[in-house]
C-alpha cells in the first residue's frame, strides 16, 4: 500500500513549530536540569522561542504569499498572521508576568499542587520555588492558540482548541496562595470547558452531515449548494457557536469567567484575558467570515441578541463587584460584547477593527493585572476593593498608571480604548447593526461607573492601617507594565501605524 | 436499516449526557456525562461518514477519542489534586466561589 | 423488519437505557459500570456502520482505559461505594429542557435531513484509515501527539504531592 504525504510548507508552519519544539525542549529541561537551574534555563528558552516565532511571523508577513498547506489543514493569510503576531507579542508580555519572582519568594506558582492544605508539608513548600513546568505549558497553549487562528478545517480547529485549553485548565490550578480557590476554579473551568467543547464537536458533526466536508471552503460552497435541509446547518452552526462563545466569555456562557479569573494565579488570569480572547475571536472571525458568510442573515439576529446581552450583563454585574479581579472579569465579559459587535458587522471594517480592538484590549488588560499583582500585603495580593482605598496617597505613581488604564477601559479619548471602541461601533453602523451600537454606547456608560469608582476610591479616600503597600516591581513586571501602558497610550494617540497594519492584513483567504 | 435511526440515537444520547451534566453534582459523574456527549458526537460523525460515503467522519471520530483520553487525564488530575488538598469530589461542595 | 433490524433496535435501546442509568443512578461506581455498557453498545453500532477500526479503538480506549481510569479516580477519592442521595441538583427543570431540546433535535433529524441511500463506503479498516490520515490529516494527527504529551506532563505537575 502506498500513500503520498501532502506537501507541507514548513516556513508557513514555522511560528507554531518553533513553539511546539521549544515546549518539548522545556519538558526535557524539567526532566534533566538540576532543580536550582531550571528557572534560569526555562525563562530564556521560552523568551527566545517566542521571539523566534515572532520573527517568523514577520518574515511570513513580508513574503506576502498566502498559502493553504499541510493537506489544507492550515491557512496562512493576512488576518491569520496578524492574529498570530498579536498572540506572540501579548504572550511575551504575559511571560514577563509569569516569570516574576521578586514580588513573592518563589513566584506566583505553587511548588507541589497536591499537598494537604495547611499541613506541615504545605508550610514547608511555601518557601520552595514554584514549578517550572508552567513555561512549557504556556508555550503549548500559545502554539495551540496560533494554530486555532489559522486552522482551515473544523477538525484541526477542534484539536487546536484542546491544545490550548488543556494547559490553561492546569495552569489555573497552580496558584501559590489561596490554593483551594485556585483548584476549585480549575475544576469549574475544566468541566464547563469540556461541556462546551462537546457542543462544539456535535456542531462539527452536524455540519459534516450537512456539507459532507469540514474544511471552511467546502462548507462555504455547501451553504448554497447542498441539497440537505438548512436546519441541519443552522443547528450545527449554533452548537459550534456555543463552543466558541464559551471561550470568548459571552453571556450566557460566561458563568465561569469571574470564578476562574479570581481563582487562577494572577499572571495566568492576565494571560487568559489577553491571549485566549485573541485566539477565540480569531477562530470565531474565521468561522463566521469564511465558512458561514453566506448565511449571515440567519445568524446575525441571534448573535446580535447575544452580543447585546453580553454588553449589558457584563456592565451591570461589573457595577456590583467588590473584588478587583472579579471586576476585571466582568469587564472582560462586556468587552467580549463590544468585540462581538465588531465581528457581527460582517464587513471589511468589522474585521479590521475587531483585530485592532483585540490587541488594544490585550495590552491594557495585561498592564492592569500587572498592577493587581503589585498591590499586596503579607497575605499576598490584596484584591478586595475596600483595601484599595487611599492607594493614591500611598503610591501616586502606580495609582496614576492604574487610573490611566481604567480610563482606557472606559474608552476616554487619547487612549487605545477610545480608538478601538470607536472603530468597532463605526464598523457596526456601516454593517447595519445600529441598534447594537446604541446598546453598546449605553453599556459603555454603565461600565464607566465601576472604573471611575475604583479611581475615586484610590484618590479620594484616606489610607487606613490595612491599606496594602504597592510592592516595587521586579524587572519583569516593570517591563510588562511599561509595555502595556505605553501601547495603551500609543494606540490611543497615534494609532495610524497599527491601523495600517490591520488594513494591510486584508481579508481572510478563502 | 434507515440511518436516521442512528442519528436519532445519537441525539438521544447527547441529550441524556447534557441533562446529566446539568443535574449531577459529583465531578466524576459529571465527567462521565461529558464522555457520553462526546460519544454521541462520534456516533453522528460515523453515521454521516457512512452516508456521505467518505472516511473523514471516521477519522474525526478516531481523533476525538484521543482528545477525550487527554481530557480524561487532565480532568482526573485536577479532581485528584483537589481531593488531596481537601477531601471531597463534589462540584458544589464547600463552595468558596460564588456565582 | 428483519432480524438484523430487531438486533439493531435492541442495541440502540441498550445504549440509550444504560446512558439513562448513568445519569440517574445514585451509586457512583454503578454509573461507571453502566457507562461501560453504553460505550460497548455504541462500539457495536460502529461495527454495523462498517467503522471497524473506530469500533476496536472505542473498546480499547474508552472501555479499557477511560472508564478504568474513572473508576480508579472514584476509588482514590474515596467516594462512597453505596448509594449517595446527595448526588443530584433539582432535576425537573433540567430534565424538561433536555426532553424538549432532545425531542426537537430528533424530530429535526427525521424530517430535516434528506436521507440519501447509504452508499457503501469501503469499510474503515486500520489500513484504509491510516492511508487517509497520512495523506490528508497529517498535521492534526501530529498535533494530537503533542496534546498527549502536554496532558501527561500537566497531569504529573498538578497531582504531584509530597516528595520523600
Amino acid at each position: 500500500m502506498t500513500f503520498k504525504l501532502p506537501a507541507i510548507d514548513y516556513l508557513a508552519l514555522a511560528p507554531m513549530l518553533v513553539l511546539f519544539g521549544a515546549a518539548c525542549a522545556g519538558v526535557l529541561v524539567d526532566a534533566l536540569v538540576p532543580r536550582e537551574w531550571r528557572y534560569h534555563v526555562q525563562v530564556p528558552l521560552s523568551l527566545v522561542a517566542l521571539l523566534a516565532s515572532g520573527g517568523f511571523v514577520v518574515a511570513l508577513a513580508n513574503r506576502k504569499e498566502h498559502v493553504v498547506t499541510a493537506g489544507s489543514a492550515v491557512v496562512i493569510d493576512g488576518p491569520g498572521l496578524f492574529l498570530q503576531g498579536s498572540i506572540v507579542v501579548l504572550g511575551i508580555v504575559a511571560l514577563f508576568l509569569v516569570a516574576e519572582r521578586r514580588l513573592e519568594p518563589g513566584g506566583a506558582f505553587v511548588a507541589q499542587a497536591a499537598v494537604v492544605a495547611g499541613s506541615e508539608a504545605d508550610r514547608k513548600q511555601m518557601r520552595k520555588p514554584g514549578v517550572t513546568e508552567v513555561y512549557p505549558m504556556m508555550l503549548f497553549a500559545l502554539a495551540g492558540m496560533m494554530l486555532f487562528c489559522s486552522a482551515n478545517d473544523l477538525l484541526t480547529m477542534f484539536v487546536a482548541l484542546e491544545v490550548f485549553s488543556l494547559p490553561l485548565y492546569l495552569l489555573c490550578a497552580l496558584a501559590r496562595r489561596r490554593r483551594l480557590l485556585s483548584q476549585e476554579a480549575a475544576v469549574k473551568y475544566f468541566l464547563l470547558g469540556a461541556f462546551a467543547s462537546a457542543f462544539f464537536l456535535y456542531g462539527v458533526a452536524m455540519i459534516y452531515g450537512y456539507a459532507g466536508k469540514v474544511d471552511f471552503r467546502g462548507i462555504n460552497e455547501a451553504v448554497l449548494g447542498s441539497s440537505n435541509s438548512k436546519t441541519l446547518l443552522l443547528i450545527g452552526l449554533a452548537m459550534l457557536a456555543i463552543g466558541l462563545l464559551f471561550k470568548v466569555a459571552a453571556v450566557p456562557f460566561h458563568v465561569w469567567t469571574p470564578d476562574v479569573y479570581q481563582g487562577a494565579p494572577t499572571p495566568i488570569t492576565a494571560f487568559m484575558a489577553a491571549c485566549t480572547k485573541v485566539a477565540a475571536f480569531g477562530g470565531l472571525l474565521r468561522v463566521l467570515y469564511v465558512a458561514f458568510e453566506r448565511s449571515s442573515w440567519d445568524f446575525r439576529p441571534t448573535l446580535g441578541v447575544i452580543a447585546a446581552a453580553t454588553m449589558i450583563v457584563g456592565a451591570v454585574l461589573a457595577v456590583t463587584q467588590t473584588d478587583i479581579k472579579r471586576l476585571l472579569a466582568y469587564s472582560s465579559v462586556a468587552n467580549a460584547g463590544y468585540l462581538l459587535t465588531g465581528t457581527l458587522s460582517m464587513n471589511r471594517d468589522g474585521l479590521k477593527y475587531t483585530m485592532f480592538y483585540l490587541v488594544a484590549y490585550g495590552f491594557t488588560v495585561l498592564a492592569a493585572f500587572a498592577i493587581v499583582m503589585l498591590v499586596r500585603d503579607s497575605d499576598g495580593e490584596a484584591t478586595h476593593l475596600a483595601r484599595w482605598a487611599g492607594l493614591g496617597r500611598r503610591s501616586p505613581v502606580f495609582a496614576s498608571l492604574f487610573t490611566f488604564l481604567m480610563l482606557a477601559f472606559a474608552g476616554i479619548p487619547l487612549t487605545s480604548g477610545f480608538t478601538a471602541k470607536f472603530g468597532v461601533f463605526a464598523a457596526a453602523v456601516g454593517g447595519n447593526m445600529t441598534w447594537l451600537v446604541i446598546i453598546g454606547v449605553l453599556s459603555s456608560m454603565i461600565l464607566a461607573f465601576p472604573y471611575l469608582r475604583v479611581v475615586v476610591l484610590m484618590w479620594l479616600s484616606v489610607p487606613g492601617d490595612d491599606t496594602p503597600t504597592v510592592s516595587v516591581p521586579g524587572a519583569f513586571t516593570a517591563a510588562a507594565l511599561f509595555v502595556g501602558v505605553a501601547m495603551t497610550l500609543v494606540l490611543g494617540v497615534a494609532p495610524n501605524q497599527a491601523l495600517e497594519l490591520v488594513n494591510d492584513a486584508g481579508a481572510f483567504l478563502r | 436499516m434507515d440511518p436516521s435511526y442512528y442519528i436519532v440515537l445519537s441525539a438521544a444520547l447527547f441529550t441524556i449526557g447534557a441533562v446529566g451534566v446539568l443535574i449531577r453534582r459529583n465531578a466524576i459523574v459529571v465527567f462521565m456525562c461529558i464522555e457520553l456527549m462526546l460519544n454521541a458526537a462520534n456516533l453522528a460523525l460515523i453515521t454521516f461518514s457512512r452516508m456521505n460515503g467518505s472516511l473523514d467522519g471516521q477519522i474525526m471520530a478516531f481523533f476525538v477519542m484521543v482528545v477525550a483520553a487527554a481530557e480524561v487525564v487532565i480532568g482526573l488530575a485536577i479532581i485528584m489534586s483537589i481531593f488531596r488538598t481537601r477531601r471531597s469530589a463534589s462540584v458544589d461542595d464547600a463552595n468558596l466561589l460564588k456565582y | 423488519m428483519t432480524v438484523t433490524d430487531i438486533l439493531l433496535l435492541a442495541l440502540g435501546a441498550v445504549a440509550a437505557g444504560s446512558a439513562l442509568r448513568v445519569v440517574t443512578t445514585t451509586h457512583i461506581v454503578r454509573a461507571g459500570l453502566w457507562l461501560v455498557v453504553a460505550l460497548g453498545a455504541m462500539a457495536a453500532c460502529y461495527l454495523v456502520l462498517t467503522a471497524e477500526l473506530v469500533a476496536w479503538v472505542q473498546v480499547l480506549i474508552y472501555v479499557g482505559a477511560v472508564v478504568v481510569l474513572l473508576l480508579f479516580a472514584t476509588m482514590l477519592t474515596r467516594a462512597p461505594i453505596g448509594p449517595s442521595p446527595e448526588l443530584d441538583r433539582a432535576r425537573f427543570p433540567a430534565a424538561l429542557i433536555g426532553l424538549g431540546s432532545g425531542g426537537g433535535l430528533a424530530a429535526l433529524f427525521i424530517f430535516g435531513y434528506r436521507w440519501g441511500k447509504a452508499e457503501l463506503a469501503a469499510p474503515g479498516t486500520a489500513g484504509v484509515l491510516g492511508k487517509e490520515i497520512f495523506s490528508g490529516w497529517v498535521l492534526p494527527f501530529e498535533v494530537l501527539s503533542i496534546l498527549l504529551l502536554a496532558a501527561l506532563v500537566g497531569a504529573i505537575v498538578v497531582s504531584r504531592g509530597e516528595r520523600s
